[in-house]
C-alpha cells in the first residue's frame, strides 16, 4: 500500500522538474548567453552540444559594456515610471476598492461594475488617440506621462475589494464608535490585514508597466526619456549588426527586476488570487 | 444622545467619504478610457485633409465602409487577430490545466518548480520576443537542437506558413504559468470528500476528472478562457520588434494594423474607425468576464 503512492510521488516530481526546466531553458539560454563573448554565441549550434548552453569563457564586459551605453538611463527611465504608477495606482484601487466594500452610497455597485469592466478594457486600445491628447497637453516625454499607461487596474481594485467585503464589517463599526474616523479606520483597521492583496495588487501594477510597449513608443520621442523595453527593440533593429552578447545582457536586465520580485513574493500573488472568489 | 449623534455623523459622513474615495479612479476612468474612447468615436466619424490636417470634414461611417469594402489590409489584420487568438487561447487554457493537474499532486518542491514557470509571465514580453526570435534564425539554437534530432531546419518567423504558429509558441511560454496559477486555485476549491466519494464508487482518475474535476472547474475555465482572450487580442509587440507584420502580412495583428495605420500611413481617421470596433469587441468580451466574476456573490 505505502509503495506504489511513493512511486508516483517521486514520478510526479520528476514531472515537476521537467516542465519547469522545460520553461526556464530560454531564460538558462539568456543568462548564460549574455555572460559569454559575442563570438561565441552562435559558434557551437552546429552540431549542437552543451557548449551551445554553457560558455567556454565567463564575462563581465557585455554586461558593464551595455550600462555604459544610453541603455542604463533607459532602465532608470523604467524603473522610475514603474515606481509611480505602483504608487499611484496601488493608493487609487485600495481608495476604491474599499470604497464600493465598506462604504454605501448611491451608484456603488453601478461604479464598481464601471471600474473594473473600464480598465479590464486593456490600456493599448485608446493608446492612440489618448497619445495625441497628451502631446497636446505637454505630458510627452513627462514620466507622470509614461506612468499613465498602466495605472487603471481593474484586476487591482477587484482583489482588494474582495479582500477588503471578507472583513467583518463589526470591526470597522467598533472603530466608528471608538470615533475613528472611516479615514482612520480604512488606514488602521483595513490596510494592516491586507498586505497580502495589497502586495498582490502592486505586483500586477509592477509587472504591467515594467513591460508596457506601446505607449512609452507614442510618448516618449525623446532618446532620453526611453524605456528599457524599447531600447532593448532598438538594440536589435536599429543597428545593422547585432551585438547579440549585449542584446542578451539588456534582456536579462530588464528580466531580474520582475522576475525577481516575483520570486520573492509570489506567495502572496498566489494567495491572493485563491482567495478573491475568482475561481471557486 | 451623543451616542445617537455618533451613528447619525457617521451615517451622513459615509456617503460622502465614499464618493471622495472614488474621485481618482473615477478621474482615472474618465480620462484613460472614456474619453479618448469618445474621441476615437468623434474621429472615426471625420475625414481630415491630406493637405492640412486641421481641416476635418464629417464623413458619417464612410471610414468603416472603407475598412470592410476597400481597405487591403484591415479584413486580414482581423483574420489573423481571430484565428492566433483561438488557436493560442486554446492552446494555454489546454496546458495550464494539465499543469495545473501535475502541480496540485503530492511530490518534493513542487510549489518552486509551479513558481518556475509561473515566472515568464513578469518578463518584458519585449524580452521574450528578442530571445525567441534570436533562438528561432535560422541558425538559431532551436534549429540546432531540431538538426540534432534529425529534422530539418525550419523558417519559423521568415515564413508566412510558419509566423503565426511562432508568435503563438512565444506568446504560450509567456501566459500558459500564469493561467495555471488560476486554475490551480479552482482545483484547490473542490473538496476533497467529492473525489474521494469518486474513488469509493470505484471511478479510475479518468472517470474521476471527467466527470467530478472538469465540472467543477467550469467558472475558472470560464474565467481564463475569457481573461486570455482579452490579454491576447492586442498583441503587439512580436509583430513590431521580430516581423513588422509579415512576412506577407501573416502576422498583421490589428493592434499592429491600428499602429501603422496612424503613424506609417498616417490616415488618424482611418485608424481611430478600427479602434472603435476594436473596443466594440473589447467591451463585450469584459462585459461577459465581469459577468462571470459576478455570478457567483
Amino acid at each position: 500500500m505505502g509503495a506504489i503512492p511513493r512511486f508516483a510521488t517521486v514520478l510526479f516530481t520528476i514531472a515537476g522538474i521537467c516542465v519547469a526546466l522545460l520553461f526556464m531553458l530560454p531564460v538558462i539560454w539568456m543568462l548564460t548567453s549574455s555572460l559569454r563573448p559575442n563570438a561565441e554565441i552562435f559558434a557551437h549550434f552546429s552540431p549542437l552540444t552543451w557548449q551551445s548552453i554553457v560558455p567556454e569563457t565567463w564575462t563581465l564586459s557585455n554586461i558593464v559594456g551595455l550600462l555604459g551605453t544610453g541603455f542604463g538611463r533607459s532602465l532608470l527611465n523604467s524603473l522610475i515610471v514603474t515606481v509611480i504608477t505602483t504608487t499611484l495606482g496601488l493608493v487609487m484601487a485600495i481608495m476604491a476598492g474599499f470604497a464600493v466594500s465598506v462604504l454605501t452610497f448611491p451608484g456603488r455597485n453601478v461604479l464598481f461594475a464601471f471600474f473594473v469592466v473600464g480598465f479590464s478594457v486593456p490600456f493599448d486600445a485608446v493608446a492612440v488617440p489618448l497619445s495625441a491628447q497628451v502631446r497636446e497637453v505637454g505630458l510627452t516625454n513627462s514620466f507622470f506621462g509614461l506612468a499613465l499607461a498602466g495605472l487603471g487596474n481593474g484586476f487591482a481594485i477587484y482583489l482588494l475589494r474582495q479582500f477588503f467585503l471578507g472583513i467583518p464589517r463589526s470591526l470597522a463599526e467598533a472603530a466608528r464608535l471608538d470615533g475613528a474616523s472611516w479615514l482612520r479606520v480604512l488606514w488602521s483597521v483595513y490596510l494592516p490585514l491586507a498586505k497580502g492583496p495589497i502586495i498582490a495588487a502592486g505586483l500586477t501594477l509592477f509587472v504591467f508597466q515594467w513591460q508596457a510597449y506601446l505607449w512609452p513608443l507614442l510618448v516618449a520621442t525623446d532618446p532620453k526619456m526611453q524605456v528599457g523595453p524599447v531600447a532593448l527593440a532598438g538594440l536589435v533593429s536599429l543597428s545593422g549588426v547585432i551585438d547579440f552578447s549585449q542584446m542578451f545582457a539588456g534582456a536579462l536586465f530588464l528580466s531580474i527586476v520582475p522576475a525577481g520580485l516575483m520570486l520573492w513574493l509570489q506567495r502572496y500573488f498566489v494567495s491572493s488570487v485563491s482567495r478573491s472568489g475568482m475561481t471557486g | 444622545m451623543r451616542d445617537r449623534f455618533a451613528i447619525f455623523g457617521a451615517k451622513s459622513q459615509e456617503w460622502l467619504v465614499g464618493l471622495l474615495l472614488i474621485v481618482p479612479a473615477f478621474l482615472a476612468l474618465l480620462f484613460l478610457r472614456v474619453i479618448p474612447a469618445g474621441i476615437a468615436v468623434w474621429e472615426s466619424l471625420h475625414q481630415r485633409s491630406f493637405f492640412n490636417p486641421d481641416e476635418k470634414m464629417f464623413v458619417g461611417l464612410d471610414n468603416f465602409v472603407f475598412l470592410f469594402t476597400t481597405s487591403p489590409t484591415f479584413l486580414k489584420s482581423m483574420l489573423v487577430t481571430l484565428v492566433f487568438v483561438t488557436v493560442t487561447v486554446a492552446v494555454q487554457t489546454v496546458v495550464a490545466l494539465m499543469l495545473a493537474l501535475l502541480f496540485t499532486q503530492r511530490g518534493w518542491g513542487m510549489s518552486f518548480w509551479r513558481t518556475l514557470v509561473f515566472l515568464p509571465i513578469t518578463i518584458p514580453v519585449a524580452v521574450s520576443a528578442v530571445v525567441w526570435g534570436t533562438a528561432m534564425r535560422g541558425d538559431g539554437i532551436i534549429n540546432a537542437a531540431l538538426e540534432r534530432i534529425g529534422i530539418p531546419a525550419q523558417p519559423f518567423l521568415a515564413s508566412s506558413d510558419q509566423a503565426l504558429w511562432s508568435v503563438v509558441i512565444i506568446a504560450s511560454w509567456i501566459g500558459v504559468g500564469y493561467w495555471m496559477v488560476f486554475l490551480i486555485a479552482g482545483l484547490r476549491d473542490i473538496p476533497d470528500d467529492v473525489k474521494d466519494a469518486a474513488a469509493l464508487d470505484g471511478a479510475g482518475p479518468l472517470r474521476t476528472f471527467f466527470s467530478i474535476t472538469l465540472p467543477l472547474l467550469k467558472r475558472p475555465l470560464a474565467f481564463v478562457v475569457v481573461a486570455n482572450t482579452v490579454a491576447n487580442f492586442l498583441q503587439f509587440v512580436p509583430a513590431a520588434i521580430l516581423t513588422q507584420g509579415g512576412p506577407e502580412n501573416s502576422t498583421r495583428f490589428v493592434m499592429y494594423e491600428i499602429y501603422t495605420q496612424a503613424y506609417v500611413q498616417g490616415d488618424v481617421s482611418l485608424a481611430d474607425a478600427q479602434i472603435v470596433l476594436v473596443l466594440i469587441v473589447l467591451l463585450a468580451i469584459v462585459a461577459l468576464q465581469f459577468r462571470l466574476l459576478r455570478s457567483k456573490e
